[in-house]
């Protein structure tokens, strides 16, 4: 008994001790990664010397979402062509985006050469530059892609600017979004049904109301997923959500003003006519719940429509994933939010080998047609063959080399699918330019002060949004949630938010 | 007597249900893969479909080259890590169970550390990366698997010094074997229920670790399979959650079937051996624990 007694000391103490240490294992990080900046920020840029005498392999990392079975004979086509200009070869790093963060974090951590990388708000972009893991472009681009800022919106260009200097350089994609509607083409047809007086959500009820009636078993109105929901897709069109916190601009005011979406009368009224379409019917009785996807539903022949952002040829876009013709109404005028520019970009990374033969690389993505093709759609007569017209079309059996373009370069460069507008590109351009820009456009919200109200919020969140958002709950509800969003310290991080915003908006000028 | 029957049924009724709540998700996971997409969207999963259809496993074929590969690899580290595994655990509990070692409770104490911490996931990563180069490479599979076991060493040290009387060793020593003819002749031999113990625990192990594979490797050929499983579950799972920018995903997602037919192929092999471990793994397992 007493020798019991003895050993439960020491066990004990060696617990307390265990507890203790890996409590600040986890500052410790923190500390090492923040502690880089200095050693990191110099090396790489100082070797200014830009002779290409030496080859070398650069690696570029991206998220690998598609099939990337054949990313090796990708990689063999674009080295030829790199080796010829730049003297190097290129070694392509598809990463899964379930294990970005992690690995990406891994990388950045460790010597292991990267040397171009993308970066993306929604992936710590802001903290990546804080910890000095990106270096800054200006200078880079100035000496070695001079040409890249005419290829897109110079507002959009310049939006990656944390602190004067541009850490990434964002890929030509469609930076701007409609929200709108997408429903099956047999289904209008047989209904004669059309899109052409639809002028708000609201007047979708008679198109709702007719396949609800002839179409038992399909639902005319699912979701995307449970974070894109109904009422979310109707007010997401006139706010940018600056980042996934609480707190939102109202993009027609074009101020500076942040306010709580829940307590918004657009919120309101989408929480209304949500659960108006629940009652009628229209959304699916589990539509809070279930783990189905718009395309799995729509491809099942158990949904009609959905609501979503847009863009020039979405219609045919759709029309592919869902194995059904779809045809699209725009509902709400584009829009180009604060993250339209930092969304998806490439970098480069303190990681690289050598950063202007880096920065070649990057001028090489947006300038070169034959590299920007072959990233964006793989090798000719293996992953494409072509459909006449200068479009393509996939190989028969699938292709084992699918990317997803948006990510990386300048994909106007690239040759157009069969079934899309040949002049895609054009149509592109103008959207961009002629969206509704936010004032808050290259501002980007650091959660990391208002850490805990922020998970808090979450998890109010995860009991009321998609429950309210689908119109499975009735929204006399709204005030318990805004409560609740409240004592979980919703006020604090708008407060916070707010802080940032004008702070950001005095050091760039924006008023 | 009566009462005696009454308990009886009652202890077969509890566990028979037990068993059930173990058997039934796998059932539904077997017949789920064996539906057709189109029901498992309309109805939900069930236990007897309303269509069947052999599709996911068609289409799993149709990977057949990605799916072979993924399993080759994790066969491969399955058997090296676990002959490589048992016969360091071995080698190391067996010198610790002996009295006559000199620093035991040192050398004892440095093992049991390793329970209790270890380097941390980013230190870890930098030495196996920098330091070891392992990266993308099956050692990156094998070797942290191969470290990390303490645990194994004391089960192993305990039966050593509990379940083999040290005269065995002596009259060994006095008929003229070595130390490690003994080793090998004769404590192996005697120690057969631990050994299968963790040989299978060190099988189940390999086969089901992704984590090394998530973080040391980024090419697809070096994926075992519950990588591959892994990730695909991962990703699906993040793409549904995310909203990056209502940036739209042209992705084609693996139909619910596909991934039920993935989770089936990924588990059969397990339990086809397990069975033929089972009686010592009780034994060993017993004898682990009570000392």
């Amino acid at each position: 008994m007493q020798r019991k007694s003895k050993a439960a000391f020491p066990l004990a103490s060696l617990l307390a001790l265990c507890l203790l240490l890996s409590a600040c294992g986890g500052s410790n990080n923190a500390g090492n990664s923040s502690g880089s900046p200095e050693s990191s920020g110099s090396a790489p840029t100082a070797s200014g010397s830009s002779s290409n005498d030496k080859e070398l392999e650069l690696t570029l990392a991206f998220m690998g979402i598609g099939n990337m079975k054949e990313a090796g004979l990708v990689q063999e086509e674009i080295s030829k062509i790199t080796k010829a200009k730049i003297n190097a070869t290129v070694k392509l790093m598809p990463i899964d985006i379930g294990a970005w963060t992690q690995q990406v974090n891994l990388l950045l951590a460790g010597n292991e050469p990267v040397d171009l990388l993308v970066t993306s708000s929604f992936f710590n972009y802001s903290s990546q530059v804080a910890k000095g893991q990106l270096l800054p472009l200006d200078d880079l681009i100035a000496k070695h892609a001079p040409t890249i800022q005419d290829t897109m919106e110079a507002a959009i260009f310049n939006s990656t600017k944390i602190g004067g200097q541009m850490y990434g350089v964002p890929s030509i994609r469609d930076t701007a979004a409609d929200h709108g509607i997408s429903a099956r083409k047999d289904l209008m047809d047989k209904y004669n049904l059309s899109f052409d007086n639809v002028k708000t959500y609201a007047d979708l009820d008679s198109v709702f109301q007719k396949i609800k009636d002839n179409e038992p078993g399909v639902y005319p109105l699912v979701q995307r997923s449970q974070a894109l929901t109904v009422a979310s897709e109707i007010v997401r069109g006139h706010i940018d959500s600056l980042g996934d916190t609480p707190g939102v601009l109202i993009i027609e005011n074009q101020d500076l003003k942040i306010v709580n979406l829940y307590e918004t009368q657009l919120y309101k009224d989408a929480l209304q006519l949500a659960r108006k379409w629940y009652q009628a019917g229209y959304i699916m009785p589990d539509a809070a719940t279930t783990q189905e996807g718009n395309n799995s539903l729509i491809k099942a022949g158990k949904g009609f429509s959905y609501l979503s952002n847009m863009k020039p040829g979405f219609a045919a876009q759709e029309s592919t994933i869902n194995g059904r013709e779809m045809v699209t109404a725009s509902i709400v005028p584009p829009i180009s939010t604060s993250d339209s520019g930092t969304g998806f970009m490439i970098s480069i990374p303190k990681n690289t080998q050598d950063a202007d033969r880096a920065a070649q690389l990057l001028n090489l993505l947006y300038t070169d047609k034959d590299v920007a093709n072959l990233i964006a759609n793989g090798v000719e007569g293996k992953h494409y063959v072509d459909a006449g017209n200068g479009q393509i079309k996939a190989p028969e059996g699938g292709s084992n080399y699918v990317f997803n373009q948006w990510e990386v370069g300048n994909n106007a460069l690239t040759k157009v699918w069969q079934g899309t507008s040949p002049d895609i590109w054009e149509q592109t351009k103008e959207f961009n330019k002629n969206a509704i820009f936010s004032k808050a456009l290259g501002f980007s919200f650091d959660s990391s002060p208002v850490k805990t109200e922020v998970a808090a919020v979450l998890n109010v969140n995860n009991q009321y949004k998609a429950g309210l958002e689908s119109g499975t709950i009735d929204p006399s509800k709204l005030d318990e949630f805004v409560r609740k969003l409240k004592d979980a310290g919703l006020d604090k991080i708008v407060a916070e938010k707010q802080k940032q915003l004008d702070e950001w908006a005095q050091a760039n000028n924006v008023q | 007597m009566k009462t005696n029957d009454m308990n009886q049924v009652a202890v077969h009724a509890i566990f028979i249900l037990l068993a059930a709540f173990c058997l039934i998700p796998f059932v539904l996971l077997f017949m789920s893969s064996v539906s057709s997409e189109s029901s498992i969207v309309n109805n939900g999963y069930s236990f007897w479909p309303k269509e069947f259809s052999l599709e996911a496993y068609t289409y799993l074929w149709s990977q057949k080259s990605a799916m072979f590969n993924s399993y080759g690899v994790t066969i491969l580290i399955t058997l090296v890590g676990t002959f490589v595994g048992l016969l360091i655990s071995a080698l190391l509990a067996y010198p610790l169970s002996r009295r006559d070692l000199p620093m035991r409770g040192i050398l004892s104490f440095l093992v049991f550390f390793t329970l209790l911490f270890n380097g941390g996931l980013v230190p870890t990563y930098l030495i196996y990366t920098e330091v070891f180069h392992m990266k993308n490479t099956l050692m990156a599979l094998i070797v942290p698997g191969l470290l990390t076991n303490g645990f194994f060493i004391l089960l192993i040290r305990t039966f050593f010094a509990n379940s083999i009387p040290v005269q065995i060793i002596e009259s060994a020593y006095i008929d003229g074997a070595s130390e490690f003819k003994i080793f090998i002749r004769m404590i192996l031999p005697l120690s057969l229920p631990i050994l299968a113990t963790i040989g299978l625990m060190l099988t189940i192990n390999y086969w089901n670790d992704w984590f090394n594979g998530l973080i040391y490797i980024t090419e697809p050929q070096l994926f075992s399979i519950q990588n591959l499983l892994n990730r695909m579950l991962v990703n699906i799972q993040f793409l549904q959650q995310n909203n990056l920018g209502g940036q739209n995903m042209a992705v084609n997602l693996p139909m619910n079937a596909v991934r039920m037919a993935m989770a089936v192929v990924g588990i059969l092999p397990l339990i086809l051996i397990y069975p033929f471990f089972q009686k010592y793994f009780v034994k060993g397992l017993t004898i682990g624990a009570v000392k």
